[in-house]
């Protein structure tokens, strides 16, 4: 030990049940949050993408936003809106609209990004084969601009979480709210911040984990354990449909080099 | 249509005529007969059509006609690409367009399905007028109507790199046909057959050759039964040893008397196929004519063009 201090590490244990608690509200939050910020970001990049004129209100909401920490939004949200709108919000919807606002700009200009990546001849040739406007954005952009996002979005989750720890000031029961409380009863701030660390640390890897195994699952052929498993059945279908023809491959293809 | 898989099954050979794909489930059955006599009639040996200038094939009276475009113009900004162009695609009729790069004959080939909307003019298909009104009360078809009448083959494919070949045909068989998954499996895969690639369904594009992406695109165009096929440069973006595999599936189309609309600059292929040869350049048609003009165009710029280019 450096110094002479004897740290209590058994601490953590002591209070793991709290400070697990807290972690399940932080990532309630931020998941509630990703959800909506992911439609609100599909709707906003369309929208920014939109002629001028119309792409204007998209442009300015996605700069304001992206401006404002997560505490001002918050404090702004919970005191601001229950004062000037008469809008009282829970605390947890104060903090989930927090995050919404800020990260739905963030997203939209990800989405925005991913969405320009995909050739113009994808979207021509869903519409030349007769399939509707909406349909191609369905089936043929998004999927192909997700796999694009996904790693971003990964990284975007990663931040809501940690921006959840600045909702202690509106009252929310958080990771950092609860080792405020701890600490405040042991006198260890040390061991319970480190505790803290470690939980967001491991939170930011299994996102990560969870978002690789999605990217490598959409969007072409899946690689890796994982996305093999989850995407086995419709591979096995497929290969299932293959079968019977390769006669006439085999025989047609060198005469087609003819 | 069935011919074509049988056609395809006599090139290789072998095949046991329990293998050869049926393009089309019964259900088409009564649309294909009506195609048959389509071509029939093509079968007929054709009357040599005089080349003529601008007026585009006015003096040809095979069958009635398909697309129809009528002085069409159509800009980007304040360049006008197409200074009011003419052009009517017969039934089981094969036109081709060539000319310089840049002529516009791309864009005339995109105005027939409205990837590029027109300024001006008129876009018919059988008989129909297509594209936005303009109050002069027209019953026009949309859009969406035209595009799944008339089937396009790309220069770059444009297969959907996140779908396997045979999701590439499956998902507008659901969209467009409305077919249930199994249905459009099935027909799918069949499609796949007759272009030779039902092995490689489950296979991505990024897996496979430019040669079998381009198959598999005119076999995703052709499951849903276009009346009238378009190819834009179908083997410009092929290596040289695959441009055969794609251009024997379209010339048994071609045999099969589908309707095509061919911009291409394989002169010899074309000179094989095209029933009406278009040049065209700086968005004017300059000559049109039956196979002759390879030989002797009337125009001096066909003329120049040719001699470069063959």
């Amino acid at each position: 030990m450096i110094g002479s201090t004897i740290y209590n590490w058994s601490l953590i244990w002591t209070y793991h049940g709290q400070l697990l608690d807290g972690l399940f509200v932080a990532l309630k939050v931020a998941l509630t949050a990703l959800v909506l910020s992911v439609a609100a970001g599909l709707v906003l990049a369309v929208w920014r993408m939109a002629r001028p004129p119309i792409s204007w209100p998209a442009a300015l909401y996605i700069n304001i936003f992206r401006g404002i920490p997560a505490l001002v939004s918050a404090i702004w949200v919970y005191f601001g809106w229950s004062l000037v709108l008469g809008i009282k919000l829970t605390v947890y919807q104060a903090a989930v609209v927090a995050l919404v606002l800020l990260y739905s700009a963030y997203l939209s200009e990800i989405f925005r990004a991913a969405l320009l990546a995909i050739a113009r001849g994808q979207r021509e040739a869903g519409l030349a084969l007769g399939i509707r406007r909406r349909q191609v954005f369905v089936r043929v952009i998004i999927p192909q601009a997700a796999r694009i996002a996904l790693p971003n979005i990964g990284s975007m989750l990663i931040g809501m979480v940690k921006d959840t720890s600045t909702f202690m000031v509106i009252g929310l029961v958080e990771v950092v709210y609860v080792s405020e409380n701890i600490v405040n009863a042991t006198f260890e701030p040390f061991v319970i911040y480190t505790a803290a660390a470690a939980l967001y640390i491991f939170v930011a890897f299994i996102i990560d984990f969870v978002f690789r195994v999605l990217e490598s699952a959409v969007g072409g052929r899946a690689s890796g354990r994982m996305a093999m498993l989850l995407t086995a059945r419709r591979r096995r279908r497929l290969e299932r449909l293959a079968q019977g023809g390769s006669d006439v491959a085999e025989i047609y293809e060198p005469l087609g080099a003819v | 249509m069935a011919d074509l898989t049988e056609s395809m099954a006599d090139l290789t050979a072998s095949t046991s005529s329990a293998r050869r794909a049926r393009w089309f489930s019964s259900a088409q059955e009564t649309r294909l007969g009506v195609r048959q006599v389509g071509k029939v009639e093509y079968g007929n040996e054709r009357s040599v059509v005089p080349n003529t200038i601008n007026g585009a094939g006015l003096a040809r009276d095979e069958g009635p006609p398909a697309v129809e475009l009528c002085d069409i113009h159509k800009s980007y900004g304040t360049v006008e690409v197409l200074h009011g162009v003419s052009l009517t695609v017969r039934q089981g009729e094969h036109v081709v367009i060539f000319g310089p790069s840049g002529s516009g004959k791309s864009t005339m080939l995109r105005v027939m399905n409205l990837l590029e909307v027109p300024q001006s003019g008129s876009v018919k298909a059988f008989g129909v007028e297509y594209g936005s009104a303009r109050g002069n009360g027209v019953v026009r078809g949309t859009a969406l109507q035209l595009r799944r009448t008339v089937g396009m083959v790309f220069q770059q494919f444009n297969l959907f790199p996140h779908l396997t070949a045979i999701e590439n045909i499956v998902l507008p068989l659901r969209k467009v046909k409305g077919l249930s998954r199994k249905d459009a499996e099935a027909r799918a895969a069949d499609g796949l057959q007759s272009v030779g690639l039902r092995k490689w369904a489950a296979h991505y594009p990024g897996e496979l050759s430019g040669g079998q992406q381009q198959r598999v695109a005119i076999a995703r165009a052709l499951s849903l039964d276009p009346r009238v096929m378009l190819f834009d440069e179908p083997t410009s973006a092929l290596d040289a040893e695959v441009v055969g595999e794609v251009l024997i599936v379209m010339r048994k189309l071609a045999e099969m008397g589908m309707t095509m609309v061919i911009v291409t600059h394989e002169l010899n292929f074309a000179r094989e196929v095209g029933d009406l040869n278009v040049f065209i350049e700086h968005g004017v048609i300059v000559e049109s004519g039956n196979r002759n003009i390879y030989d002797s165009p009337v125009s001096e710029r066909t003329h120049r063009f040719l001699r470069a280019v063959l």
